[in-house]
């Protein structure tokens, strides 16, 4: 619905001379405007006594900077009325702003200034790695999450998507202010960063903005960082976590594609066919169907390495056993049984109506596209994505689910009576 | 105070029914939100959680429309749809292309007016109802918030659990919910917001269309009395919960509803100042400082008859004490001294562009539109910006005198089984 705003040549793509990405979006309907500054490092990139690093640097951004304090940070962002934050992913991290569109140029200038010039004030480390470690014990609270980390972590296993971003106790622990200097130093530059404005602004005036605060900042000689990441190898496994809690959370895990994988787009397909809405198969069998459940769904992340299909369901203990025959049974179907032209037709529909849904304010529309271009799929992207979720058949579909829909790692936790038995039956 | 025009227009249809739409050009989407006043707060006690099952239920269908065909209609349509139900208001939602508002209109009106509420659906669904409470039972901040919202509303209907608990839903049937419904779902309790890429001639003609043939109210039992509960102290409960890895405490205060939008609006701002960002009050002594809490943050929640506003902190247990006292003696030092012109400043700012970035999409003005028009009337929220802009330091302080209190408050504290 929206595809047209993406569209040359209202997309203004710029790069400059320091090889450092620009993309400019002019949308004048709202007094807003949204950038987002992407770094082409994610966790990915940290080593294994490391796990964490990025989430912990990115957060340290805005804790102090070669001429500003934390405090002075968090004063000229909160005197406007702004918003600057950041976040730390799997495959890339960002700085994220939002100003009305008069406060721009300096909040943007302020985000320049903490992205290039970090001072990483010891204290602030003490402060943060506290709240960190604290953030991480906290975790263990939310059933889902736990049941999640564990599934996570047999999938992956040396992997680094094998952990949440925010680390371990262990790994966040040891974290010194010279590893954060030193990741700094290596990824952050400008030939590894791609900046997206989108908002009441003139593309001219975003550009000369970028030029006056990160267009003097030079990129070492050195070659750019190349990320090798260790082997997965599939060995199904059933864990299971025992807690007096009152419900059960099941959970099952394929291994899949990764979005350069051409089964990307039928597995998103899929994903909306099984587990998104209030008319997909899992919601209409399980819930609708058999009162088995509230939440029940999937979800499948785009990732440029290895990717996990996960289908999910919270449940009385006693139903555990049935979540997850229904689960795996409703996944697995989808080896033998081809869907209908009508459920195939349905679920592009719903999937790209929503797709269109997601680009609705300038601050989805910044991430969406510089989130592209980050991956290095480009902002073409988005309606190549359209393109070939259009063309998947059902035999497509079918071959997708034949390829990764074999047996799953299972994550069962609950009360010992209802999981116990469960994964003793899976051996 | 109503110097800006009223971007949106409000018509009474003649079955009493209130339609608000604003049209927005550019964008191919339109939102449908449809707010009813039958929330928690409509349901008499020994029916507690009807209202929000039966938002549940209408989706089940009508005579003409079987379970499920709704929800199919609008998501192979590429559009969403759901629903939420609160103490004040229960309401319904479709985000579509605009092109295919006519088409799906006309089912959400179907299953809002006409609910079939059949028994079978009904079994079944009260056990997905019954797993959502399960759920939330696992969630220590969902028990926290109901602990601490029983002891400062005490009797009145704000202190229930919206999901009301699994003893009364067994006992409730369908022939009472179909009574809730028609009683409840009638025209002039009903309020449709329509925003998006539709002018307004054909979208009143599409909600006159299918927003007509109500059934007759039956006669209903009375929702519960809700007298406004008053504090006459501080009151407090300690509550211990297992797999918790850290205390919280809140504190609560009673303020006034809908009837004293300025003093609610207040009360927003002296949230912010208190703990909205790093170089607020509380954030800054208490986390960043003093290194005492994890997390702190304020909130008023306006309601219809009596709003709420909270202070929270994630902490370790050893220093809950302490942290009670500081607040205490931070709010006497508020209803105290002056507050400072660039403080003032930033928190004015602070919601002021809170409120422009929470208008951007149709959906959210259209939710924005249907909260006011539901509790109070929706051109209200445009009071908000100028009421915010007009405090005064000295007026803020001595609502801070007269409503946060540390003498009349209520404080709800989690620890570790």
């Amino acid at each position: 619905m929206t595809a047209s705003l993406l569209q040359a040549p209202r997309l203004h793509r710029t790069v400059l001379a320091n090889g450092l990405t620009v993309l400019v979006l002019e949308n004048p309907v709202a007094d807003i405007v949204s950038a987002r500054l992407f770094i082409r490092a994610g966790s990915t990139f940290e080593a294994p006594h490391q796990a964490g690093l990025v989430s912990f640097l990115m957060g340290l951004l805005t804790k102090g900077s070669d001429t500003l304090s934390s405090m002075a940070i968090a004063e000229t962002v909160e005197s406007v009325g702004a918003s600057l934050g950041t976040d730390a992913a799997a495959d890339y991290s960002v700085i994220s702003l939002k100003t009305v569109s008069a406060d721009f140029a300096e909040i943007f200038a302020l985000a320049a200034t903490v992205l290039r010039q970090p001072s990483f004030p010891p204290d602030e480390i003490d402060l943060e790695r506290r709240l960190t470690l604290q953030q991480i014990r906290s975790m263990q609270e939310q059933p889902f999450t736990v049941a999640f980390n564990q599934l996570r972590r047999d999938m992956y296993g040396e992997h680094p998507y094998a952990l949440p971003g925010i680390g371990t106790e262990a790994t966040v622990s040891a974290i010194t202010q010279q590893d954060l200097v030193d990741f700094h130093r290596q990824h952050m530059r400008p030939d590894n960063v791609v900046v997206t404005i989108v908002g009441r602004i003139a593309p001219e005036a975003a550009l000369a903005q970028v030029e006056k605060t990160l267009g003097d900042w030079m990129a070492p000689a050195t070659p750019l960082p190349a990320l090798t990441l260790p082997p997965v190898t599939s060995a199904p496994t059933c864990s299971v976590v025992t807690q007096d809690t009152n419900q059960a959370i099941v959970m099952v895990g394929y291994p899949a594609a990764s979005v350069k994988h051409p089964a990307y787009p039928a597995l998103k397909l899929i994903n909306t066919y099984l587990g998104n809405g209030l008319s997909s198969r899992l919601f209409v069998e399980l819930r609708e169907k058999r009162g088995l459940a509230y939440d029940v769904s999937a979800f499948y992340p785009t990732r440029l390495g290895l990717s996990q299909f996960v289908a999910y369901i919270g449940t009385a203990p006693e139903n555990a056993a049935t979540a997850l025959e229904g689960l795996r049974f409703e996944v697995e179907r989808l080896q033998t049984t081809v869907l209908s032209d009508e459920e195939l037709q349905s679920a592009k529909n719903k999937l790209l109506g929503q797709y269109a849904l997601g680009k609705q304010t300038n601050a989805q529309i910044a991430q969406l596209l510089g989130w592209y271009e980050i991956l290095g799929l480009g902002v073409e992207y988005d309606q190549q994505f359209q393109d070939m979720v259009a063309a998947v058949t059902v035999l497509d579909a079918e071959a997708v689910a034949q390829e990764f829909f074999h047996t799953p790692y299972i994550s069962l936790l609950g009360p010992e009576a209802a999981v116990a038995p469960l994964a003793a039956a899976q051996a | 105070m109503n110097s800006v025009d009223f971007p949106a227009s409000v018509i009474r249809l003649e079955n009493g029914l209130t339609l608000i739409h604003q049209e927005i050009a550019a964008t191919p989407v339109v939102v449908a939100d449809v707010w009813v006043r039958a929330g928690a707060i409509a349901e008499p006690a020994e029916w507690a959680g009807m209202a929000h099952f039966l938002e549940h239920m209408i989706f089940k269908g009508t005579d003409q429309l079987p379970p499920g065909v709704f929800d199919y209609a609008i998501e192979t349509q590429g559009g969403m749809t759901n629903a939420a139900t609160s103490h004040d208001y229960a309401h319904f939602y479709i985000a579509i292309a605009a092109d295919m508002l006519p088409q799906t209109l006309p089912y959400l009106a179907d299953l809002l007016l006409h609910a079939a509420i059949p028994a079978d659906e009904f079994g079944r669904e009260r056990q997905v109802v019954l797993e959502e409470i399960r759920q939330a039972q696992d969630d220590p901040d969902w028990l926290g918030y109901q602990a601490m919202s029983e002891l400062i509303y005490q009797d009145h209907p704000y202190g229930r659990p919206v999901l009301g608990t699994a003893e009364i839903l067994q006992q409730r049937s369908p022939e009472e919910m179909r009574c809730f419904h028609q009683a409840h779902y009638q025209p002039d309790q009903m309020t449709v917001v329509i925003t998006g890429g539709i002018p307004l001639e054909p979208t009143v003609e599409l909600v006159k269309h299918a927003f007509r043939g109500f059934a007759p109210p039956p006669p209903c039992p009375p929702a519960a009395s809700s007298r406004v509960p008053s504090l006459p102290g501080v009151r407090r409960e300690v509550l211990h919960l297992p797999r918790l890895e850290q205390s919280r405490l809140t504190m609560a205060w009673l303020a006034p509803g809908i009837g004293q939008l300025e003093t609610a609006y207040g009360l927003d701002l002296l949230a912010a100042i208190l703990a909205e960002g790093r170089s607020s009050r509380l954030v800054r002594e208490l986390r960043e400082d003093r290194q005492l809490v994890q997390d702190v943050g304020a909130g008023f929640s306006l309601q219809r008859e009596c709003s709420l506003f909270t202070i929270q902190a994630w902490l370790e247990g050893d220093d809950v004490d302490r942290v009670e006292a500081i607040v205490c003696d931070r709010l006497s030092e508020l209803a105290a001294k002056p507050i400072s012109e660039a403080e003032l400043t930033r928190a004015q700012r602070l919601l002021c562009n809170d409120y422009a970035f929470s208008t951007e999409a149709p959906g959210q003005l259209a939710g924005l539109y249907g909260y006011y028009g539901t509790i109070a009337a929706a051109d209200r929220c445009l009071s908000y910006v100028p009421i915010l802009q007009s405090y005064t330091g000295d007026r803020l302080r001595s609502l801070a005198d007269q409503y946060l209190t540390p003498l009349r408050y209520v404080s709800t504290i989690l620890h570790p089984a």
